[in-house]
């Protein structure tokens, strides 16, 4: 019962073969493939060349797995075990054919390694794509700082400009000037706050504050700009709307600028609705609805999808003008915020945007007491004029600052070059206050501080240190604290707040002087 | 006279080892990607200063670890031909590693390294990856071209021959 059994199964699907040293055939099954006796056995298929070779291997036996042939143009797949008898200097080649079994797997590997192949494929342009939006961002926050640096001097001067005796016109021309500027300002800012976002730099801070506050500042800002045009701008406040929240207020504010700056620019007659709405009584977290509802110009129902997208497609179909960055940013920071933002218009009717966020809800609902505003003038009695050391390597910011303290006569100003000059002249002279750049040459603001916080001379080691710089980033910011400077002034300056700090620390390090 | 030499072509899977073998052998190419499974064995006779030599390639089936090939398959080799993907970066990254791995249990055989199809990359490019890599390929080629295909393998049947 078991013979044709065996037959089917076993003898059909094996083949014995003899061969001696040479690979002569001296006996064979020929059941999967012919062979003449006599003949190499090496003239058949390639893999036999490698027989002879086996009697130097110091084996008995060799089993070779999944073994292509092509038999009468039929593709096989053998599996062979060769015993080698030295003495007898013949081999037994044992050929089981597995060609269904290996087709199988055939079938397998063929899609495994397909689809491994696309996924390499696909992660290395990957690779190449983010390593392009990194060179991206890199450009754009160094183009973004370069811009920003001569444009800090310019809005100095203007600053400086608008306080000298000029007539209406100059007045007006002068105006225009610092309007223009304003406006690159906040373009360059947007560059670099898409080159943060991008790279993952920009980071969601959120703190309690005063949101009540931040509506009626925003209000009252965008009542006036709409009163301009001509505009009816109507403020809605939900009664259930807490004063205090936990959020990142900074960037709440960037996106309701953003908001309330299109219905403004893009609303030529009607009303501005600016709506903060709540669902929820939680004492805890609450979903906010902002609504900036106008009635402007709208947007085509074929633009409608690509309102958040990217600048790059923006600028090409110049729907919004100018960079067209700020709805990108504001799709970009809500959903940093964990936020949503949407969009519903219809064309020379007007526009609904709405953006969604939770916010928290401080425990605490009541206003703290403002602190004591810091004493004007430096202590009476003390009527010497301050030394103040710049370190500061652009002249035409040394010019700015020149003209800024001719006009505090509480103060002189001496300036260094680099931080190496500053070190220098803080060894022969004797200072009140250094405010420093953080890009000089030579020797840079956060090494020259550094320096002086290790310096031998208790009177140089403590002296106040405020940072001046065109860089903005919150890295920046840290790093200065961390090479222990007291203040950090971004360009371009606030002259108020330029005195107002210098002033604050000279009372603060005296203060700390008189204790000791 | 004629000796035969047994040549084994290893690398990743999809790196193109049985393109570079068909273009030698039959200077035919597919640009369909058949997955070798076992090994594929073709030979070829080439002519060196009036000698020949016979190679038999053993065309053995893809793996990123070679510690996974099987003894059997690289038994007896007088040559073995490192092949990687010159537009896949993961196909030579560990490429080191696998070198080692065969130093140390064939410390007696050749290894020459073939960064394959050439023809889908940027010079420039490719260049300083392999630089970044730490790789030094013998030879750049292209299956699909066949460039330095013949080259390549005369090359290894020069030398097997110096050798013998």
């Amino acid at each position: 019962m078991l013979k044709p059994l065996q037959e089917e199964f076993v003898n059909n699907h094996t083949q014995i073969i003899v061969v001696n040293r040479e690979c002569k055939i001296l006996e064979t099954t020929n059941t999967l493939f012919s062979v003449n006796k006599d003949a190499f056995l090496s003239s058949f298929h390639p893999f036999f060349y490698s027989i002879p070779s086996l009697f130097e291997e110091d084996k008995e036996e060799c089993y070779f797995h999944c073994i292509h042939m092509d038999v009468l143009g039929k593709k096989c797949f053998y599996d062979m075990r060769i015993r080698i008898d030295a003495q007898k200097e013949n081999a037994t080649l044992f050929i089981l054919d597995l060609t269904d079994h290996y087709k199988g797997v055939h079938g397998i590997k063929q899609t495994r390694n397909e689809s491994i192949i696309d996924f390499n494929i696909s992660q290395e342009l990957n690779n190449e794509l983010q390593l392009q939006r990194g060179f991206k961002n890199k450009f754009l926050a160094n183009v973004s700082h370069e811009i920003r640096t001569p444009l800090n001097s310019i809005v100095g001067f203007i600053n400086v400009l608008q306080n000298t005796a000029l007539d209406r016109e100059q007045l007006d021309l002068v105006n225009i000037v610092k309007s223009s500027c304003n406006n690159l300002s906040s373009i360059v800012d947007d560059l670099l706050d898409i080159s943060k976002i991008e790279a993952g730099r920009l980071e969601i801070k959120n703190k309690r504050f005063d949101f009540r506050a931040l509506l009626n500042e925003l209000s009252a800002a965008y009542r006036l700009q709409s009163e301009e045009k001509r505009l009816e701008f109507i403020v809605e406040i939900g009664e259930n709307i807490p004063r205090f929240l936990v959020l990142d207020r900074l960037r709440i504010n960037q996106v309701l600028i953003n908001l309330l700056d299109n219905a403004v620019k893009y609303s030529h007659e009607g009303t501005i609705t600016f709506r903060i709405t709540t669902t929820s009584r939680n004492l805890r977290k609450i979903p906010l609805t902002f609504e900036v509802i106008d009635e402007g110009i709208g947007i085509a129902p074929e633009n409608l999808d690509s309102v958040f997208e990217s600048f790059n497609q923006i600028e090409k179909r110049g729907l919004f003008g100018g960079t067209g960055l700020g709805l990108s940013i504001v799709k970009q920071l809500a959903q940093l915020m964990e936020g949503s933002i949407e969009v519903s218009s219809v064309k020379n009717q007007g526009s609904i945007f709405r953006f969604s966020v939770e916010a928290g809800v401080s425990h605490d609902q009541k206003a703290k007491k403002e602190p004591k505003a810091p004493k004007k003038e430096i202590k009476s009695g003390d009527t010497s004029r301050k030394r103040i050391l710049l370190g500061e390597d652009v002249e035409v910011n040394q010019l700015l600052m020149l003209k800024l303290f001719a006009n505090h006569g509480n103060y002189s100003l001496d300036i260094a070059k680099n931080g190496e000059q500053v070190l220098r002249f803080l060894d022969n002279y004797k200072v009140d206050l250094v405010l420093m750049d953080l890009t000089m040459p030579i020797m840079d603001g956060y090494d020259a501080a550094a320096r002086i916080r290790n310096h031998p001379d208790k009177r140089i080691s403590k002296l106040p240190i405020i940072a001046l710089t065109a860089r903005v980033s919150e890295e920046d910011r840290e790093e200065c604290k961390a090479v222990g400077m007291n203040a950090y002034l971004t360009k371009p300056l606030d002259e108020v707040l330029l005195f107002q700090t210098i002033e604050k620390l000279l009372n603060k390090y005296k203060r700390k002087k008189d204790l000791s | 006279m004629s000796v035969s030499k047994k040549v084994v072509l290893l690398g990743h899977f999809g790196v193109g080892k049985s393109s570079l073998l068909r273009r030698f052998v039959e200077n035919t190419f597919s640009d369909n990607y058949v997955v070798t499974i076992g090994v594929h064995i073709m030979k070829k006779e080439v002519v060196i200063n009036n000698e020949n030599v016979t190679l038999i390639i053993w065309d053995v089936e893809g793996t990123d670890d070679f510690t996974k090939y099987r003894p059997s398959y690289l038994m007896g080799a007088s040559s073995f031909i490192y092949v990687f993907d010159a537009a896949r970066k993961v196909t030579y990254s560990d490429l080191k590693y696998n070198l080692d791995h065969l130093n140390e249990k064939y410390p007696h055989v050749p290894v020459h390294i073939i960064g394959n199809k050439v023809d889908l990359v940027d010079a420039e490019e490719l260049e300083i990856n392999l630089e970044e890599q730490n790789v030094k390929a013998d030879y750049l080629s292209s299956a699909k071209t066949g460039e330095n295909v013949e080259q390549l393998f005369t090359d290894v049947a020069a030398q097997l021959l110096k050798n013998a």
